[in-house]
């Protein structure tokens, strides 16, 4: 193990993790959604998929593992950003940065508190939360809430946010940089961002609309 | 002293190798207890640096910037030759060295021009094996331009970049060597004086120009790698911070300076555009193998320059120099643009430039082949002139870029003082009165890999020399001389910047001893010089302390050093009546304005011995003799 | 024309710094930014003040010496210039001008605007070489090199080792500067047998230095005056993956 305990202290080595962990839950990220958008096929559908879930015997273990790479994912993160802070303890008076930087890229750090905290909320509310009357029933009772609906959107848009960045940033990170694909790989993440981030707040949407209830 | 510049017996072409095996050698075990100081980390330091590390010599090297890799080497364009033949063009050993010693209008030391020829091959393969990224044909081999005169193509090159990449190459190697521990890096020194002890240089005193301490480092052999003095004019293409300080502060110890009158101006650089301007920035040479050169034929023709028709224009060096073209070597090129300013056909806002033209060239081959070989040079150009070249055709102008002369050494690279050694451009040695194109890389490179890490162990193995501590009141007594000059300069608290007397010297010296030089001028300038010399020492102003990052301090230091040594460029240049590569005196021309040598009176390196300041130095000569090339007038039509 | 210069002054490493304002006349628009420092120092040494301490040498920008942050900008907002090929015809007369030192606790300031660079030295010194020795090398041409991998090698090579891409970086990562360097020699047959080692033992020095974690904003891309690609600390990643993994190192 001393070599990825060595890989994990340099400073390389804890960016691949970052962005190894990053595009991992992106993954879950897809699973997620498509889980969610059943709820626009009725409570029927959409309560079926949950319990099915519920009673598989794995859904433990991964969603252990899952909070594993949310842990991993975010405490290597902070740690990078930490060690950033220390790479310029007096900043500019003036600093007016171009190149790449984006909305996304300025915004990680902020945008990542948004998501945990929502993902906090979001667990205590839904995962824990109370399933007696069904998971659809327990969803739309939440969102009915325009001010949890609003913040359940702030949430979606600030990882839609995130993404816009971290999806495109983890291909440069693991080295995939090519003049063929790298614009293409841009353009993918901006569409996953957006996907995700739409696709995710097209539930409270819907549901502040009245059109699910 | 007599001058035995230690020239081996036997032809020509065995001498070197001869040499090499009648110098002693030092047993591999000894080498580490020898201590070298190095000053200055450009090609010539930088590669003798890490040779010398390479063989087991402890070494220390000392520079002036925050780092190593940023000595003035950096800055050279266009490319280095070498004698490898590989475009089968009729290039060899022999005529690198003929066309050498050609090029330096027979100034040069033969033995030296050859074995620089015989080494060229050599640091061809040294680069490229340390990963420099030379420019290189579709099938892989090695690219080559002709360049600078030759009618061969033998220059190497790395786009316009060539002397930052064979300086990074060094800086690499330098580098390895000093993660190694084998050697000592001393950024950010200033090298005030040279410690002679029992007749041998035995150390140096440096200041900290971040603390503004003195040092002293104790060696068995000191090597003065420290660049040219072409900043006495203070407008030149050499970076702020080259100056004189190190070889005059030598020569006040006893080296023997040489030649310090040739000094070769540039043809290709972007002209002068106001008083404020800290240097002139040089556009390669290589742009002349696909620019035009040319001047309005009518004196009063002001239009701009593509609304002159073909038949308006004087494309001068193609019509005076017919086979050679735009191709001339540097002196001629400079002299004849001098020329036609002179005749009032220069352009531009001041007058002061001719056009250098590329639309013939982008017709021919394209805009894009145009910008692969130059594109950098394009930009630099645009960058400060905000002209776009591949519109308009440059403008350039003539300006001081290397100098040949510099502290006199032997075939050893040895100087006067036994154990200092001097090294790339600030020895006198491989290039006469001219420099020709691509030479200077190649002669930096070969002194620092190829020459002193042979010569040096010849000196060390026959040398005599007592443990000599750096607390030795020697070094003391430098010590306090040092502080004392600075404490002199900080008193004086007068008006007048190092800068203004900076300027003021430089005029003078462009205005006498520039581009063309008579008798008058010069004898005009060398009374000049002391008055200024004493004004500032009067009337100097200067703030802050010695005890801290000062740059005006630091500046000054170095005017003081030009103040001086000014003066005996000036009398060389009075004292050689002749005509040869960039000294031109106007009394000695041919009827066509060719420079005319006196190979009967001047056929000879002069040396001169320090004799104190404002005191008439000694002249010693070393007679030079041609027996493998045979004194011609260098014609170029 | 006329500017207003807001010079970070700061007598030495240890001592508190902080903006002064200061008023140039006269200043042409050919002059760059580094000649209308030296007009302003001309003129408070013959008030007998103390001159602005700055950086800079060749003054055509391939020294990498001069290592000013103009308005904000490492090297000022002109693309591809170092701060000493920045004409001030780029700014408008009477502008006020912020120059602050480059900043990043890798490079300490020694005084003024005048930084100390030697951590970049030091991670050359780690691995950033060839070890051939002189004397050593074969016939430059046994070793064939394609032309566009040698023109790739020459674009990262071109790295002038200023310092700006640090700068620049929200993070000061000094991650452009060593992937240049390893791009350039991994890219050179002669660099293919330390491969493993120099990206592993440069990688090492850097973050000993106390650089930050590049974050992939290409900040420094932008503020490079050699426009070094950033494709080439991707393929830094990938060298170092592949030492990393791959290799037994």
């Amino acid at each position: 193990m001393s070599f990825l305990s060595r890989f994990y202290s340099s400073s390389l080595g804890r960016k691949f993790f970052v962005a190894g962990a990053g595009l991992s839950l992106c993954g879950f990220l897809v699973l997620h959604l498509s889980g969610n958008l059943l709820i626009f096929k009725g409570p029927g559908v959409f309560n079926h998929f949950a319990q099915t879930l519920d009673s598989n015997p794995f859904i433990l273990p991964a969603e252990l593992i899952l909070a594993g790479l949310f842990l991993f994912h975010i405490v290597i993160a902070l740690i990078v950003r930490y060690h950033n802070y220390q790479a310029r303890p007096i900043g500019y008076v003036k600093y007016s940065a171009k190149g790449g930087r984006t909305w996304g890229s300025r915004t990680m750090t902020a945008t990542a508190f948004i998501v945990l905290a929502f993902l906090i909320i979001h667990l205590k509310d839904f995962r824990f939360g109370d399933r007696s009357q069904g998971v659809y029933h327990l969803v739309v009772s939440c969102l009915k809430n325009p001010y949890y609906a609003v913040f359940y959107i702030i949430a979606m848009l600030s990882l839609s946010l995130h993404l816009s960045h971290g999806f495109q940033s983890a291909f440069q990170t693991f080295g995939l940089n090519h003049p063929k694909y790298t614009p293409a790989i841009k353009k993918l993440g901006y569409l996953f961002a957006a996907v995700i981030g739409l696709g995710f707040s097209s539930i409270p949407f819907w549901i502040m609309l009245g059109k699910i209830r | 002293m007599t001058l035995d510049s230690k020239i081996p017996a036997g032809p020509i072409q065995e001498k070197w190798d001869r040499h090499r095996f009648d110098l002693k050698l030092v047993n591999p075990a000894n080498k580490r207890k020898f201590e070298i100081l190095i000053v200055g980390t450009g090609l010539a330091g930088a590669s003798a640096a890490a040779s010398l590390a390479e063989l087991g010599y402890n070494v220390k090297v000392f520079c002036l910037q925050d780092s190593p890799r940023r000595a003035h080497s950096i800055a050279a364009q266009g490319g280095i030759n070498a004698a490898k033949n590989y475009p089968n063009d009729g290039d060899s050993i022999w005529r690198l060295f003929y066309d050498t010693v050609k090029g330096g209008d027979f100034r040069a030391r033969e033995a030296n021009v050859y074995r620089l020829a015989q080494i060229s091959s050599h640091i061809i393969d040294h680069s490229a094996a340390l990963g420099v990224p030379f420019a290189r044909e579709y099938g892989g081999t090695l690219a080559n331009r002709s360049f600078g005169g030759a009618q061969v193509s033998r220059t190497f090159y790395a786009r316009g970049q060539t002397g930052q990449q064979l300086l990074l190459g060094a800086y690499s190697a330098l580098m390895r060597q000093v993660g190694k521990g084998s050697v000592q890096m001393f950024p950010r020194r200033e090298m005030m004086d040279l410690i002679v002890s029992q007749g041998a240089a035995r150390g140096i005193v440096c200041r900290n120009l971040v603390t503004g301490e003195m040092e002293s480092y104790s060696g068995d052999a000191v090597l003065l790698c420290t660049g040219g003095y072409g900043n006495v004019f203070y407008l030149s293409t050499n970076a702020a911070s080259c100056n004189v300080g190190a070889t005059w502060r030598a020569h006040k110890k006893g080296a023997y300076f040489a030649n310090p009158c040739f000094t070769q101006i540039h043809p290709t650089c972007v002209p002068v555009s106001g008083s404020h301007q800290s240097k002139l920035t040089l556009m390669s040479e290589s742009l002349r193998n696909d620019g035009r050169v040319w001047v309005p034929k009518n004196p009063q023709d002001k239009r701009s320059p593509e609304q002159i028709p073909e038949e308006d224009r004087d494309y001068y060096l193609e019509r005076r120099y017919p086979s050679f073209g735009n191709l001339v070597p540097r002196d001629v090129a400079s002299r004849a643009a001098k020329a036609m300013i002179d005749e009032g056909r220069g352009v531009g806002p001041t007058g002061l430039s001719v056009y250098l033209d590329f639309s013939d060239a982008i017709k021919r081959a394209g805009e894009s082949a145009i910008r692969e070989k130059y594109g950098n040079l394009f930009d630099m150009y645009h960058h400060i002139t905000d002209e776009n070249p591949y519109r308009v055709p440059m403008r350039i102008y003539p300006a001081v870029h290397y100098t040949m002369g510099g502290l006199w050494v032997d075939y050893n690279l040895m100087t006067t003082i036994p154990g200092l050694f001097c090294l790339g451009e600030a020895n006198f040695s491989d290039h006469g009165a001219n420099r020709l194109g691509a030479s200077a890389l190649m002669q930096g490179l070969a002194d620092g890999y190829f020459v002193i890490p042979y010569t040096l162990g010849g000196y060390l193995a026959q040398a005599k020399l007592p443990k000599l501590s750096s607390s030795a009141p020697e070094f003391k007594e430098a010590e306090n001389l040092a502080s004392e000059k600075i404490k002199k300069l900080l008193s004086i608290k007068g008006k007048k910047t190092a800068s203004d007397y900076h300027k003021h010297l430089g005029k003078l010296m462009w205005d006498y001893c520039g581009m063309a030089r008579n008798a008058k001028g010069l004898k005009n300038l060398l009374s000049q010089i002391p008055e200024m010399r004493e004004e500032f020492w009067k009337n100097l102003a200067l703030t802050g302390s010695g005890e801290e990052l000062n740059q005006a301090l630091e500046k000054a230091g170095r005017v003081a050093d030009y103040l001086e040594f000014a003066e005996l460029l000036a009398k060389d240049a009075l004292h050689r009546e002749e005509s040869c590569g960039g000294h031109f005196r106007e009394e000695y021309q041919t009827p066509d304005g060719e420079a005319k040598r006196d190979d009967e009176k001047f056929s000879y390196a002069a040396a001169w011995e320090f004799k104190g300041v404002g005191r008439e130095p000694a002249l010693h000569k070393e007679p030079l003799s041609f027996e493998s090339v045979h004194l011609a007038q260098r014609n170029y039509q | 024309m006329k500017f207003f210069l807001e010079v970070w002054r700061q007598k030495n490493a240890q001592s508190q710094g902080g903006l002064v304002r200061y008023e140039v006349v006269g200043i042409s628009p050919e002059m760059s930014i580094l000649e209308t420092l030296d007009v302003l120092n001309e003129q408070l040494l013959e008030k007998g003040e103390e001159p602005i301490a700055f950086d800079s040498d060749c003054r055509e920008g391939i020294c990498g010496m001069c290592s000013l942050v103009i308005n904000g900008y490492p090297h000022g907002p002109e693309k591809a210039s170092t701060s000493c090929e920045l004409r001030m015809r780029h700014f408008q007369d009477g502008q006020t001008i912020i120059i602050e030192p480059f900043r990043a606790k890798a490079f300490p300031i020694v005084r003024d605007l005048v930084v100390d660079r030697s951590a970049f030295d030091r991670v050359v010194a780690a691995g950033g070489f060839v070890s051939v020795n002189t004397g050593n090398a074969p016939d430059a041409n046994c070793i064939l090199v394609p032309k566009d991998v040698a023109d790739k090698a020459m674009d990262a090579a071109a790295c002038i080792g200023c310092g700006a891409c640090v700068a620049a970086c929200p993070n000061a990562a000094a991650m452009l500067f060593v992937a240049a360097k390893i791009s350039h020699l991994a890219l050179m047959p002669q660099g293919a047998p330390e491969r493993d080692a120099r990206v592993i033992n440069m990688r090492a020095q850097m973050d000993k230095e106390g650089f930050g974690h590049c974050a992939n904003e290409y900040a420094c891309e932008a503020a490079c005056p050699k426009e070094i690609k950033v494709s080439n600390i991707a393929k830094l990643n990938r060298e170092f993956l592949r030492a990393v993994v791959c290799s037994d190192k």
